[in-house]
């Protein structure tokens, strides 16, 4: 039975064409000479197409990002063959997928959202309807209809790819392509669906004057744990889910959920574990904002209002993610020597002192070279739309291309996935839980929570020292 | 278990300990009420601004421009709010190349020689090269300060946009004359955007030497731009933060970003006796509620009360709504203000709004193309003290 790319991304082989870390450096010069051009092309605002409006840019964006995880995570590469993937040259199946990615995102934009939805059921997924309602510019029609249809691609970017990493694609893992991706497109489509309608639609429906109370929730539920009417509390812990499913996938190798030999408490542990994880995230970013800028106050714009703290963290939180999947994609996760908890340890902090490289470097200078605005709260100010498109080209660079033309890719043997699945299983068992593991745990706990309390009091000082930007 | 697998075993076990116990932390207590313990205890300055006896604020126009479709429309056309006010081909600086193709350097050259003497002239160029300048229109305030001992001072907040739009409400304003008799002793630019300041020839006109003030943050083309209006007076630029200028009066910078690549906002507070503080903006970016805190923690004013707010909140300047507006709308009540004067980019709706929200809004009489009475319009006046 042909297995179409089930399995493909775990079987390849990347075999790097020149020793030490030349590969990597390669690959980041031609990606961000892709990510340069493309984005004049797409998105600057000086630029061709000028899409970073900054929500029509965006929701592409996100869209073109959910594609790729729906053809490689729910599809496995279906309908391509697996011998298509091994033999293409990495121009062309990089091309032709990229295409198709493009060619799907478009008839799902504008047929489902735009077609179907914006005008047969809610009008503000298209901006042509939108624009009946008196007092609406195009301008904003456009905007606001895009902000509904990227929050769901939002959303659908933290569900598809949990059911995959969290849950295993239970409990169809054993249907075949396209049966398994269908399912698990509709599913996680549903209940994207769902929490679409209890984040995102109140937020929508007091767009508009009179706010719209029967039909959404308005004021919303939030209002009062929030500080704030607007949904970007909720873009806040979302976007932080769709980050920690990916750490968990590349640098944390699904580490600690691995150990649990039970099946469905194993899955279970780790979709919830992601929302959890992602709160603490959602939570301390918005802490670490009041450390450093002071309390927000509700009512007020830019920089100390609550909704904009909120999205702040949102975009915080996808700083993370580029230095992880550079790890991933490109240093082969590096480290991979030590224990898997320590491993984790590592990449986890390396990510960590990147990350906090990455937003320096980006708010001291994007405005000079993406044409963005100066300053942190800017409302045009987006640095998700950048990360995720640099994101969007590695993915297409990794999935769609093997790396190329700095790795070569090599299809494993049979003895070679078997080894693989072997050092794997050995790594877990490798975890005992042993009473020295359960001191080593406690003194870890006392350290973390040790880290954190520090990291509250030297918050301040350390980000007064930086002055990275004065433009709250 | 030999030693080395119990050290390793403590090791395992420490470095999830870390990550446990981080996380813990982080999602426990990063929003419980514990964490307000953090916060530095914010001490009141109180700055000692003076006090005045009254301020009265006429309103020469607030109609930026006079159709938002039309604007957005050119924002959209040229690539969105984040495009160089200079390169959308707007008027002055129309080059003839068309939306989004615009440049201060090509645009001035062509009105350069007239200015600041020659408008009519300089906008019959401008108006065959720019882009819609029927829509342009501007923001522009005139302030009369009374001091204690009953003398009073005039100052220009903003100048407006068009040429043509700002000489017709500068003269029906009578602020022609007071240019000419250097009643007006300084003009406040609140920020550079294309709707307060490219009007500026048409002040020079009447007074090439007046004090300018401007917030820093100002980009190379608006500051050759003053340059290339002819100006001769003094030019100073105000730092971020406070700054005192005459009894009762003072002003603050706010080092913001701002759409169509600007930087920086100058607001002012005035300390009015017996009444208490009232805040005068352009357009406000900063947030009027950010501006009220700020006096709270920075100045002293009269019974501790926040008295008035005169001009452009930006709260929907295009008429756009969010929901965030909504927790301006739900929390301005808060703050006691008892006048509240607002115009430009309020937003119609937001003042309607307030309107019903109950707020002590002061209505105009949407006169000379002011849209609606929630506004305090172009001709209006309101006085404070």
């Amino acid at each position: 039975m042909e297995r179409f790319g089930e399995g493909y991304l775990e079987e390849r082989k990347l075999v790097k064409r020149w020793s030490g870390p030349i590969p990597a450096l390669v690959s980041l010069v031609i990606t961000l000479a892709v990510f340069y051009l493309t984005w004049w092309i797409f998105q600057d605002p000086r630029g061709i197409m000028r899409m970073y409006t900054p929500y029509v840019g965006y929701m592409y964006c996100r869209w073109w990002l959910i594609m790729m995880i729906w053809m490689v995570y729910i599809f496995n590469f279906w309908p391509f063959r697996r011998k298509w993937l091994e033999t293409t040259h990495p121009l062309i199946k990089g091309t032709i997928m990229t295409l198709i990615s493009v060619v799907i995102m478009l008839a799902l934009i504008k047929g489902f959202f735009e077609g179907l939805l914006g005008n047969y059921g809610l009008a503000y997924f298209n901006p042509e309807q939108l624009e009946k309602l008196p007092g609406v510019t195009s301008f904003f029609a456009i905007e606001y209809s895009a902000l509904a249809i990227l929050m769901f691609a939002a959303i659908a970017s933290w569900l598809s790819p949990a059911w995959v990493v969290a849950l295993e694609e239970a409990p169809w893992q054993k249907l075949t392509q396209p049966a398994k991706g269908l399912t698990i497109l509709i599913t996680t489509f549903f209940l994207s669906t769902v929490i679409y309608f209890v984040t995102m639609h109140p937020h929508m429906g007091i767009l508009y004057h009179p706010w719209q109370y029967f039909t959404s929730i308005a004021p919303p539920y939030w209002e009062e744990f929030a500080d704030t009417v607007s949904g970007n509390f909720h873009v806040s812990w979302i976007m932080c889910c769709t980050v920690v499913v990916w750490l968990v996938e590349t640098i944390w190798e699904r580490y600690p959920f691995n150990l649990i030999k039970n099946d469905w408490a194993r899955r279970f542990a780790c979709f919830f574990g992601i929302v959890a994880i992602a709160l603490a995230m959602h939570f301390f970013l918005y802490f670490a904002q009041e450390l450093t800028w002071g309390e927000a106050i509700r009512g007020t714009r830019r920089g100390f209002a609550p909704d904009w703290r909120w999205l702040h963290v949102g975009e915080m939180a996808i700083f993370f993610l580029v230095p992880a999947l550079f790890l991933a994609f490109y240093c082969n996760n590096w480290p991979k020597k030590y224990s898997m908890p320590v491993n984790v340890l590592v990449r986890t902090a390396v990510t960590l002192a990147a990350s906090i490289a990455l937003y320096i470097f980006y708010y001291k200078t994007s405005h000079l070279f993406l044409g963005t605005q100066k300053g942190f709260s800017h409302p045009q100010q987006f640095p998700m739309i950048p990360m995720i498109w640099l994101i969007n080209i590695w993915l297409v660079h990794h999935w769609f291309m093997d790396n190329w033309p700095a790795w070569k890719m090599v299809q494993k043997t049979a003895d070679e996935i078997e080894a693989d699945h072997a050092a794997k299983n050995a790594a877990i068992a490798d975890i005992r839980i042993t009473p020295k593991f359960g001191a080593g745990l406690a003194a870890g706990v006392v350290m973390g929570v040790a880290f954190y309390f520090i990291t509250v009091w030297a918050l301040p000082s350390i980000y007064a020292a930086i002055d990275i930007n004065p433009g709250v | 278990m030999s030693d080395n697998m119990k050290r390793r075993d403590f090791l395992k076990g420490a470095a999830t300990g870390v990550g446990v116990g981080l996380l813990g932390a982080m999602g426990l207590y990063s929003y419980s009420s514990q964490r307000t313990r953090h916060f530095p205890k914010a001490e009141r300055k109180m700055t000692d601004i003076g006090v005045c006896k009254s301020v009265k604020v006429t309103n020469i126009s607030e109609t930026s421009w006079f159709d938002n479709a039309t604007l957005m429309g050119d924002i959209k056309g040229a690539g969105g709010l984040l495009v160089n006010q200079y390169d959308y081909n707007w008027p002055p600086f129309g080059n003839g190349k068309g939306l989004g193709k615009g440049s201060y350097k090509e645009g001035i050259a062509q009105i350069k020689h007239l200015l600041p003497n020659r408008l009519d002239e300089a906008w019959e160029i401008i108006s065959k090269n720019s882009v819609h300048p029927e829509n342009a229109g501007g923001f522009a305030a005139l302030l009369d300060v009374e001091e204690m001992n009953g003398n009073k001072r005039k100052f220009l907040l903003d100048v407006g946009w068009s040429y043509q739009w700002c000489d017709e409400c500068f003269k029906r304003e009578g602020i022609d004359k007071m240019l000419q008799n250097k009643e007006i002793e300084a003009l406040f630019f609140s920020h550079e955007h294309f709707d307060h300041f490219w009007g500026l020839p048409v002040a020079l006109k009447y007074d090439p030497e007046i004090t300018i003030y401007i917030p820093e943050g100002f980009y190379p083309e608006g500051l050759q731009y003053i340059k290339d209006c002819g100006h001769k007076g003094k030019l100073i630029t105000v730092k971020t933060g406070l700054e005192k200028l005459i009894p009762g009066m003072a002003c603050y910078v706010f080092a913001i970003p701002i759409i169509c690549r600007v930087y920086g906002e100058l607001s002012l507070y005035f300390n009015v006796a017996d009444k208490g503080l009232v805040s005068v903006t352009g357009c406000c970016h900063q947030g009027i509620i950010q501006f009220a805190e700020t006096a709270y923690t920075e100045i002293k004013y009269e019974n501790d009360k926040r008295h008035g707010i005169y001009g452009g909140l930006h709260i929907s300047p295009f008429e756009d709504w969010d929901p965030k507006y909504d927790d301006l709308v739900i929390s301005l009540g808060n703050y006691g203000f008892e006048h509240i004067g607002c115009n430009h980019c309020t937003g119609i709706l937001c003042a309607k709004k307030f309107i019903e929200a109950g707020y002590p809004v002061v209505e105009g009489s949407a006169r000379f193309r002011s849209k609606e009475k929630a506004y305090l319009g172009n001709g209006d006046t309101i006085t404070f003290g």
